[in-house]
């Protein structure tokens, strides 16, 4: 914030509005005072909050707008009269937790770089949507659904329909403004019958469009689990790295003695690569095919017992590495480090084959729900977690779980949490 | 090595084992080796008889093929009065196998001294590998050059004499030992090893550290103990020291004490055996304060087997009969890396800078070359233009794909002068092989180049086998691992008859030491042909390197006699092995397995299990022979397990978690979770909205909808990203503000012009007196901060600060009717740009 003291013109672009044009005077004078005001305020912040102040609070944090009179006024009231989630719920129902909250949380998962300025697309729409559905979380990463807008609805003016082989359907959702959390605006379909994806092969959000256009294409679908791991179980692979897994599954595109030193495959490659490429292998079948130069248009191409051809790329690099068969996957990590680390669901065999049970294997372990309780805390707290907040932490992993993986109660636990004294 | 092993796949057939996996495994190679190996057409090769005091033969024909065969390939080669044709010819020193009177006597003589079922095992090699005349030189290097090459002489023979019989590599049992305890050198010096490292310090320095006059790795007397620990570890072997009584000296095995003791290398006292006794001290105190590592009781384990132990694997099958420059890299120390082609003069190289040799075979260069002497690489010179085509070959592992530039790259194997004149180069720009030659259709820098393609990422940094051609028909050509890339010649072949044969063969670098290439080179080869797609798919699938069949006695727990399960092995580089394709054979066919299972095999090494690199971990299968099958494949996989001590001194053994009646099943409980990690620190309560939240409040404030404004939208879109995209306030910027002001201006903008009903009866279009603001102050600020928000700012405090703004926007007290709706939207603007609006 005291950076904002030493700002003491205003930029030529902020008067290039056509409304205000020849009137820059006048603004400059309007930012200085946003400006102290801005100062004003932010020294007011410590003053202790009642039952009103943290309605707003709450509000704020899981709507990401500010609540109007009357929700203020009712959810001060169910605050006052112990009734917390209630209050929570009231923010939960304003359609900017899905419009923007939501969207923002999850639009950097949907690509590599991270960018929370994505455009909307069908692995956020399609999060939004369950969500809001009040879906099983952990069906994010194997069910055959896909949130696509309603053309018929009014708000749906000049939007393309959905397409496999490019996003225009959702950028021009998201440019009119459709309200994400309006079940008349945004419903769910079966990708198998709106992407063509064979039933069995659909696998949630790892399967729509947007993850295929950042995961699958090019690389080696290594990609797709890495990204998954991160941003569903957060751990990165330096984390889950283990070198004492059976390395017979790295395939023979990774060097075994990279520039000629096997250390380095010895105590780094085979950490990550000993457990990623036996479940990564659960992609073998999936590829993302660019249809322009510009990398902007493409689909997601599955064939059926077909091992996509990058699979087997560089397969000189080391001749006597593993050659992929199927979409056959184990997860070796159910041994070692980090079976204590993940903490995988007994009821599950470890290992199938494709996408859909791999995904049935990450969103059942412990890491998955804590991950997700992580990411709701940051984005309402504003901060990481911390060993402060262990035991309130641990109940919100549980009351996740006991509300059928309902991703609202996390949002609803995390404000109550976060709401100040 | 591998021209003799042809040779013993070709010729006689053992024929001990009818086994399966010699179809899968062997067959493969050896149909390859018999196909054209090495050196399997002698009278393509136009290398002929060198020497300089070698006369003209005059005397009878060669009364068989096989004698014309002997003429050739050894006769030719060695005949010259400076290799054998001294003292070994007629009426000279017995055999006269290099009598130049009578080519059928110097045959008769010959074939006294050579074997060539086993061309390594001939008199005529191994009495050369004892120092007997070399005519490379007196050292160690030089002797088993000299012997190489004898080697490759009788081997050619042997595959022209015996023809393309298929190969069987005898497999013999080992010596059955079991996995014994051993004493594994820990991570870090020991203090132990101060002693050691004193001796080495002192004596040895002057040779054994980098900065040596003339440096001789490895560089173990260097003053950096941890360094020279590193680099002592497969110098050292202490096994044999049983600490309960001293040790002789005469069983000490470790490097350090035997080149004292047995080799006289270097002695400074003067008296070599007590310098031994010295070393021998030192080493002992080291080894008896480490205990050794039994292996665990409850494993399932197999006998015992180190390197040496091992049969030899090499199938042979290299296409060399057109080399005419060979480098293997056997020699493993000292300064020179020997030419080994066999053809002269040899253009051995001079190994300078930082360079290092590579376990397994092969240099690896750090800021350093290996060049040859001008007048030597004149051969490359003579013989390649005399065929006008020739091939570059090597298996190379490049550091990394950052270096090199095109058409300028870095030097992999390189006949040139400089950075700007050359015969030819095969070099590395990032990603990229690169060969340059100098013809009539290109300058005499070998421009333009000829480079694989930029997204194909042919080159990559590991181990590769490349192959770059020349002839005038199809001008340059390159492969990669056997596979031609076909990149296109960006020129017509044209012709080499310019070549100058003055420059020199230079590996890792320029001659003018300014374009280094970092990297390991196993092998590299000049051949004066260009090799065909299959000649050079062959010497790919040969390989690279010295390997051996290690066989692991199993008896005890199959209950079948004279079973092993058999790995390939070979040393990867400096600091691994290759363990691969591991199969089950009976080497009694009377004693067959009936679906004896096997699960779980792990390799083991110096008393315990590989920590890492188990790849037969999961393997599940049962193993059954019969009398006319007596093998059977495990896998088709295989695995780099760690060095520890050095190729002479590691013992392996493999453990299983079931073979036949015997198990070691591991537990297979899943642990409870562990905590998750909670690894947020405390920070401010607060933070600021984000871009989409930052609109989206902005628009419940006023409630001007965004997707219904075009040019507030626009507006949204351009700025977005200057907006804040993180909560944290500690990153909000100056530039976030001006941000948040211009979409604040927008939406005032919108909320005035668009009469909304949100002011009341407000006319923006008439004047505002004085008395009158608060119509248009009061609305902004319930919005804003709310009612009764104590963490928000006070109302009145606000309104303040919004009636200053207002005086001065409308200077007379009152706003005129020009003035109402800008000074209006202004003030608008202020408050809902403010941190009341942003801070959340």
């Amino acid at each position: 914030m005291t950076k904002t003291m030493h700002v003491t013109a205003t930029p030529h672009w902020l008067c290039d509005n056509s409304h205000v044009a020849g009137r820059r005077a006048r603004f400059n004078s309007a930012a200085a005072v946003t400006l102290l005001m801005c100062l004003a305020i932010c020294s007011s912040a410590t003053v202790e909050a009642g039952f009103r102040e943290q309605a707003k609070r709450i509000h704020d944090r899981i709507a990401g707008v500010p609540p109007s009179q009357p929700v203020l006024d009712a959810m001060e009231d169910e605050l006052s009269n112990n009734q917390p989630l209630a209050a929570a719920d009231i923010a939960i129902a304003n359609p900017s937790f899905y419009n923007v909250t939501l969207k923002n949380l999850v639009t950097p998962w949907t690509n590599g770089d991270f960018d929370a300025f994505a455009p909307l697309n069908d692995y956020t729409a399609t999060i939004i949507g369950m969500v809001r559905d009040d879906a099983d979380f952990r069906e994010i990463l194997t069910a055959n659904t896909v949130y696509v807008g309603n053309l018929n609805h009014t708000s749906m003016a000049g939007v393309p329909p959905y397409s496999n082989t490019n996003n225009e359907h959702y950028k021009a959702m998201e440019i009119n403004g459709a309200d994400l959390s309006d079940a008349a605006v945004l419903r769910a379909e079966f990708q198998s019958s709106i992407i063509g994806t064979p039933v069995a092969a659909t696998a949630g959000v790892m399967t729509t469009r947007a993850a295929a256009k950042a995961f699958f294409i090019d690389g080696t679908n290594r990609a797709m689990f890495r990204f998954t791991l991160l941003n569903h179980l957060c751990n990165d692979m330096e984390q889950v790295k283990d070198t004492t897994r059976p390395s017979d599954r790295i395939r023979q595109d990774i060097s075994r003695s990279p520039g000629g030193d096997s250390r380095l495959f010895l105590n780094n490659c085979v950490g990550c690569h000993s457990g990623m490429d036996p479940m990564a292998q659960a992609f073998a079948y999936y590829d993302f095919v660019n249809t322009d130069d510009a990398g902007t248009n493409g689909f997601m191409q599955y064939i059926s017992a077909v091992v996509d051809p990058k699979y087997h790329i560089n397969s000189a690099n080391f001749k006597q590495g593993f050659v992929t068969p199927d979409d056959s996957w184990s997860n070796y990590w159910r041994s070692g480090p980090n079976a204590e680390l993940l903490g995988w669901d007994p009821l599950l065999a470890g290992g199938g084959s494709g996408a859909k049970s791999m995904g049935q294997e990450l969103a059942h372990s412990e890491a998955f729900a804590q991950c997700q309780v992580k990411k709701v805390f940051r984005a309402v707290c504003l901060r990481d977690a911390s060993e402060d907040d262990r035991p309130d932490f641990e109940s919100m992993v549980v009351n996740f779980k006991s509300s059928n993986y309902n991703l609202k109660r996390v949002f609803a636990d995390s404000a109550l949490y976060c709401k100040g004294d | 090595m591998k021209a003799a092993q042809t040779a013993n796949a070709c010729g006689k057939i053992k024929a001990v084992l009818h086994v399966h996996w010699l179809v899968t495994a062997a067959m493969l190679m050896v149909l390859q080796a018999c196909s054209g190996g090495s050196g399997s057409d002698p009278t393509e090769n136009p290398a002929g008889p060198f020497g300089s005091s070698k006369v003209t033969y005059t005397g009878p024909d060669p009364q068989t093929a096989d004698i014309q065969s002997f003429r050739i390939s050894v006769w030719e080669n060695l005949r010259s009065a400076e290799r054998c044709g001294g003292c070994h010819n007629a009426g000279g020193q017995s055999p006269g196998f290099a009598r130049s009177d009578d080519i059928n006597l110097a045959y008769n003589a010959a074939n006294s001294v050579v074997n060539l079922e086993i061309p390594s095992a001939s008199r005529m090699v191994t009495k050369v590998a004892e120092g007997h005349n070399c005519w490379q030189g007196n050292d160690a290097g030089a002797v088993a050059a000299c012997a190489n090459i004898v080697e490759g002489y009788v081997a050619n023979w042997a595959n022209a004499a015996l023809g393309g019989a298929a190969k069987v590599i005898q497999l013999t049992p080992p010596p059955i030992k079991n996995a014994g305890a051993s004493k594994n050198l820990p991570a870090a010096a020991p203090a132990q090893f101060t002693a050691i490292h004193n001796l080495l310090a002192t004596h040895c320095a002057s040779c054994h550290t980098s900065d040596a006059a003339v440096p001789q790795t490895p560089y173990f007397a260097g003053d950096d103990i941890e360094e020279s620990w590193q680099l002592s570890k497969s110098k050292l072997s202490l096994d044999e020291y049983l600490c309960a009584t001293a040790t002789p000296l005469s069983d000490a095995q470790s490097r350090f004490v035997v080149r004292l003791r047995d080799q006289f290398h270097n002695c400074w006292s003067g008296g070599c055996e007590s310098d031994a006794l010295e070393m021998h001290n030192a080493v002992e105190g080291l080894a008896c304060s480490i205990s050794a590592t039994q292996p665990d009781s409850g494993l399932v384990i197999s006998k015992a087997m180190r390197l040496p132990d091992g049969i030899p694997a090499n199938s042979g099958g290299r296409h060399e009969a057109s080399v005419i420059a060979l480098y293997e890299f056997q020699t493993g120390s000292g300064t020179t890396a020997f030419d080994t082609s066999g053809v002269a003069p040899e253009i051995n190289l001079t190994l300078s800078g930082q360079t290092e040799w590579v376990g397994g075979w092969g240099i690896r260069i750090t800021d350093g070359k290996a060049q040859g002497s001008t007048s030597d690489s004149k051969k490359l010179h003579d013989l390649i233009t005399a065929t006008g085509e020739y091939s570059i070959e090597a298996w190379v592992a490049p550091a990394n794909v950052t270096q090199g530039d095109a058409e300028d790259p870095a030097r992999i194997i390189s006949y040139s002068a400089g950075t700007s004149d050359r015969n030819f180069t095969l070099g590395q720009n990032m990603y990229n092989y690169e060969f340059l030659n100098r013809s009539n259709t290109t300058d005499a820098n070998g421009i333009p180049a000829l480079a694989t393609n930029d997204d194909d990422e042919d080159l990559q940094a590991t181990l590769q086998h490349v192959v770059v051609t020349y002839n005038p028909v199809d001008g340059r050509r390159v492969y990669v691992n056997g596979v031609y890339t076909e990149d296109i010649d960006p020129v017509d072949g044209g012709i080499i008859a310019d070549w100058n044969d003055t420059y020199a063969l230079v590996l890792g670098n320029e001659v003018s030491s300014d374009r280094l290439w970092q990297g390991v080179i196993r092998l590299a080869a000049i051949h004066n042909r260009a090799l065909t797609a299959a000649q050079i798919q062959q010497n790919f699938a040969t390989g690279v390197g010295e390997k051996f069949f290690l066989l692991f006695n199993v008896d005890e727990l199959t209950d079948v006699r004279e079973s092993y399960v058999v790995f390939e092995v070979s040393q990867f580089d400096s600091y691994s092995y290759l363990f691969s394709e591991p199969f089950y054979v009976g080497l009694d066919a009377n004693a067959t397995a009936a679906s004896i299972p096997l699960q779980g095999m792990r390799i083991g090494i110096n008393g315990r299990e590989a920590i890492v690199g188990q790849s037969f971990a999961n393997l599940n299968t049962a193993i059954s022979t019969s009398a006319s099958s007596t093998s059977q494949p495990l896998s088709s996989l295989g695995t780099v397990i760690g060095l520890e001590k050095g190729p002479e001194a590691d013992e392996f053994f493999l453990s299983f978690e079931r073979l036949g009646n015997n198990s070691n099943a591991p537990q297979t409980t899943l642990p409870a979770p562990v905590q998750v990690r909670l690894d947020g620190s405390l920070s401010s309560a607060i933070g600021v909205r984000t871009f989409d939240e930052i609109s989206a409040t902005m628009a419940a404030i006023t409630g001007i909808s965004i997707a219904n404004n075009p040019s507030l939208l626009s507006t949204y879109i351009d700025i977005k990203q200057a907006l804040p995209s993180v909560e944290n306030i500690e990153t909000f910027l100056s530039s976030h503000q001006m941000a948040v002001t211009q979409l604040a201006i927008g939406y005032c903008d919108e909320l005035i012009e668009a009469d909304t009903g949100f002011f009341g009866s407000v006319d923006f279009a008439a004047t505002l007196p004085e008395n009158e603001r608060n119509r248009v102050i009061d609305p902004l600020i319930d919005a804003v901060l709310g009612t009764n928000v104590t963490t928000q700012p006070s109302f009145n405090t606000t309104a303040t600060e919004m009636d200053a703004l207002y005086d001065r926007l409308c200077p007379f007290n009152e706003c005129t009717a020009d003035q109402t709706s800008p000074a209006s939207k202004g003030v608008c603007a202020a408050i809902l740009g403010s941190a009341a609006m942003l801070v959340q």
